[in-house]
């Protein structure tokens, strides 16, 4: 009898640790994976939100007809994107992708510096020149804008 | 009659074929159960018929038969004679078929191997017949690669040029196999199950294919990332992207298994486990194709898709999973022998190995689907940073490396610990010397660098010592050869991974032709632009010098190709392999501007992170002859 006990209580210690150990696991990751999420907005969307200086987020949507600039001295290139609605100043310091164009859907990683402008640190490029990301496709729709082809 | 009806009967008599031996499940149970059918023949017409229909897609597409949708959608008269091959799968209906040529192939070479247990052999194959059956019921009805095509033309819309691209066109079907393999797997352990057949004679059945899936999987990972080393341009190899982790998901169930294997081969123990690492491990797999296929992903390897696709394979997986689950409900109980396992004994570190590599799997699940749950639920996009999956993945690696050290050292049963931790301490104090030396030299090391470097160089020696010990009549086929190497490489790439990304550089410059562009001891000099003609597209390629003083080493020449058609615009990057580090330069030129955009990297250790790949592949392939020899 005595000695069932102690396997039992040994097992039950055993169970518990094992459990203990897998939640914090389980909680150090949730805690990690929520600390690392970036958040995609449409321009319209970014307008709606408080703007937290220190968050990495994405900006969606069409590169504005003619925003597209670059300035020599300071080495930044300029545009605008917009969802039809409101409209991003976006300003990138780095290679912009082959795919690149205006009239053309755009992702854009950076900073936001207030409602109305960010700053890229990454502007992402797809495969295909026909491709259109997924979030600029529901931007557009979410406006009414989109037109399938 | 036309090649396109030809393909049709084909596939047809293929689905009719596979709808007769799968039935076999159920009808012995049946009042039909007296009639015979006659599995080999059927099996073979089933391989047979796929592989032809396969080799006529081929040819539709070497001929550039624009009489079908298909070969219109993805080819282009003058594309290369490679890639007009490589097209046929380079798109969703090719693919398709090359996974049900490679699920029958995989079937018919079953067929073949000398297993006598003819009960356990059908029910194998009924089982790989029904998800035939399934895969090409879904050619069929959705996405038919031999529809013939509504308007007539005489010129193919071309293939996307970035996957014009030689390692592109091997790189799916490498991976295909390896996803593939797998449902022999999952055949092997439903039919085990039905036939009360999960033992050690089964395990050693198994262990080969497992195996295969494995090098090809790690082949297919290995080429998928090279090819985007090089291809886009990014100067990455791993981006964290979720169809990266689709491929890793299944290779990480993968590698569990097969070390799960071992332990049931050895000790007839764990029979559950291997059986739900089986179903886990394939359908991991078609978790990874559904997410590549259905589109419903955000990533940088998105591709035309279509969300009808996604779900016939949910409802598939579903099916599979119902059916797996069912039997193993039904014969759990009398699965596991006798299961009592030391703390200190080599299955004991296999099984510690095998609970770190699912949590790692945890981790890459969590950070793939929560993006996909928090936009189904809150139609919320977001996508999770690399920094997730790194500090998520580091004290898990931390302790996996650990394990693979000490494990492979440890004996079978029962072992002392003093004798596991003497047999390695000169080895880890001697790599924890060599690494220390380092990060006096580097200071830019972390402690956790310095650990992970210390213990994977540890992992590396003593896998060395392992091999040559184990291994005294130098076999090239032996399994602890094949551990020794696998070992190694997976040393190997931890280690030169963290030197890569700790000691890469790379610079961005706005350069004119004559500037001298300058990266930490590196000066290179713009020399020139040229206009060259390419076989289907035009290119602008400058030609960059690697100085020495005066004297030039080395010449890159970038690119920047515009093809026609479609209409694409790619850069060619122009990497130089040098033993410890690469240079790699990739260009771009900005509408109206005179100058050229310019990237170069020097990533250090890139070689050793390909060479631990093909050393992880060269341990399977050495292993994988063992056990072939083994079952005849």
């Amino acid at each position: 009898m005595q000695k069932m006990n102690i396997k039992v209580k040994k097992r039950l210690i055993t169970i518990l640790l094992s459990m203990l150990i897998l939640v914090i696991a389980t909680l150090l990751i949730t805690f990690n994976l929520r600390d690392n999420i970036i958040y995609f907005y449409s321009p319209t969307e970014l307008q709606e939100i408080i703007i937290d200086k220190k968050n990495i987020i994405r900006v969606g949507g069409l590169v504005k007809d003619g925003s597209y600039k670059y300035s020599e001295e300071t080495k930044i290139y300029n545009f605008v994107i917009t969802d039809l609605k409101n409209e991003i100043n976006v300003s990138f310091v780095g290679i912009i992708p082959n795919l690149f164009a205006e009239n053309k859907g755009v992702v854009v990683e950076g900073v936001a510096k207030d409602s109305s402008s960010i700053t890229a640190l990454k502007v992402l490029a797809k495969h295909d020149e026909n491709y259109m990301p997924p979030e600029v496709i529901d931007a557009l729709k979410k406006n009414g804008k989109w037109q399938s082809e | 009659m036309s090649l396109g009806n030809l393909g049709n009967i084909l596939m047809l008599t293929c689905l009719l074929a596979s709808l007769i031996q799968a039935l076999y499940l159920i009808y012995p149970h049946t009042s039909f159960g007296k009639i015979n059918i006659n599995y080999r023949v059927l099996t073979r017409i089933i391989f047979i018929t796929c592989l032809a229909s396969f080799l006529l897609l081929i040819y539709l597409f070497l001929e550039s038969n624009f009489n079908y949708q298909l070969v219109v959608n993805n080819s282009h008269s003058e594309k290369p004679l490679i890639y007009k091959i490589a097209g046929a799968w380079g798109n969703h209906e090719g693919s398709l078929l090359l996974w049900i040529l490679v699920l029958s192939f995989f079937n018919f070479v079953f067929l073949e191997t000398k297993i006598k247990n003819t009960e356990f052999k059908k029910y194998v194959i009924s089982f790989q017949s029904l998800m035939i059956f399934g895969f090409t019921l879904f050619l069929l009805l959705t996405s038919n690669p031999f529809l013939a095509t509504e308007n007539i033309t005489n010129e193919g819309l071309g293939l996307n040029p970035i996957l014009q691209d030689l390692l592109l066109a091997i790189h799916p079907p490498i991976l295909y196999v390896g996803y593939v393999g797998y449902s022999i797997v999952l055949s092997f352990a439903v039919g085990g199950m039905i036939t009360n057949k999960i033992d050690q004679e089964w395990a050693r059945w198994l262990h080969p294919w497992v195996i295969v899936s494995w090098i090809f999987l790690t082949a297919g990972i290995g080429l998928g990332s090279f090819w985007a080393y090089y291809e886009l341009g990014w100067g990455g190899y791993w981006f964290w992207d979720p169809v990266e982790n689709a491929s890793l998901m299944p290779w990480l169930a993968g590698t569990a298994l097969f070390h799960c294997v071992i332990i049931l081969e050895k000790k007839n123990i764990l029979q559950s486990w291997v059986i739900l690492l089986s179903i886990l491990t394939f359908s991991l797999s078609l978790i990874g194709t559904f997410l590549v296929r259905s589109g419903i992903l955000n990533s940088v390897h998105t591709f035309a898709s279509d969300p009808s696709r996604g779900l016939f394979i949910l409802v598939f997986l579903a099916i599979i999973l119902i059916i797996s689950f069912t039997l193993y409900a039904i014969k759990a109980p009398t699965l596991d022998k006798k299961s009592k396992i030391n703390i200190v004994s080599k299955e004991a570190g296999i099984l510690a190995n095998n609970w770190l590599l699912l949590s790692s799997l945890f981790v890459v699940f969590l950070g793939t689907l929560y993006p996909l749950a928090v936009d189904l639920f809150l139609q919320k996009s977001i996508s999770v940073g690399p920094n997730y999956y790194v500090l998520s993945l580091m004290p898990i690696l931390l302790l996996l490396l650990l394990i693979m050290i000490v494990g492979p050292v440890s004996k079978w049963q029962n072992d002392k610990l003093t004798n596991i931790l003497f047999s390695i301490s000169k080895l880890f104090i001697l790599s924890l010397a060599i690494i220390f030396a380092f990060s006096i030299y580097f200071s830019e090391l972390k402690l956790t660098q310095i650990t992970l470097l210390t213990l994977c160089l540890t992992l590396m020696l003593v896998s060395i010592k392992n091999g040559i010990r184990t291994n005294r009549n130098y076999s090239i086929i032996s399994p602890s050869l094949g551990k020794s190497l696998a070992h190694i490489g997976f040393g190997l790439l931890i280690l030169s991974v963290i030197a890569n990304t700790t000691f890469a550089t790379e610079k961005i410059f706005q350069a004119q032709v004559d500037d001298l562009l300058v990266i930490d001891n590196y000066k290179f000099k713009f020399d020139k632009v040229n206009q060259t003609k390419g076989k289907n597209f035009n290119a602008v390629t400058a030609t960059f010098s690697l100085l020495d003083n005066k004297t030039v080493i080395e010449t890159f020449k970038p690119e920047i190709r515009i093809y026609s058609n479609p209409p694409t615009v790619t850069s060619e990057t122009s990497i130089v392999r040098k033993f410890l580090a690469d240079i790699y330069i990739v260009m771009n030129i900005p509408e109206n501007a005179d100058f050229v955009n310019v990237r170069i990297h020097i990533k250090p250790m890139m070689s050793f992170i390909w060479l631990s790949i093909i050393l992880m592949v060269l341990g399977g392939i050495s292993s994988i002859f063992f056990r072939i020899k083994l079952i005849k």
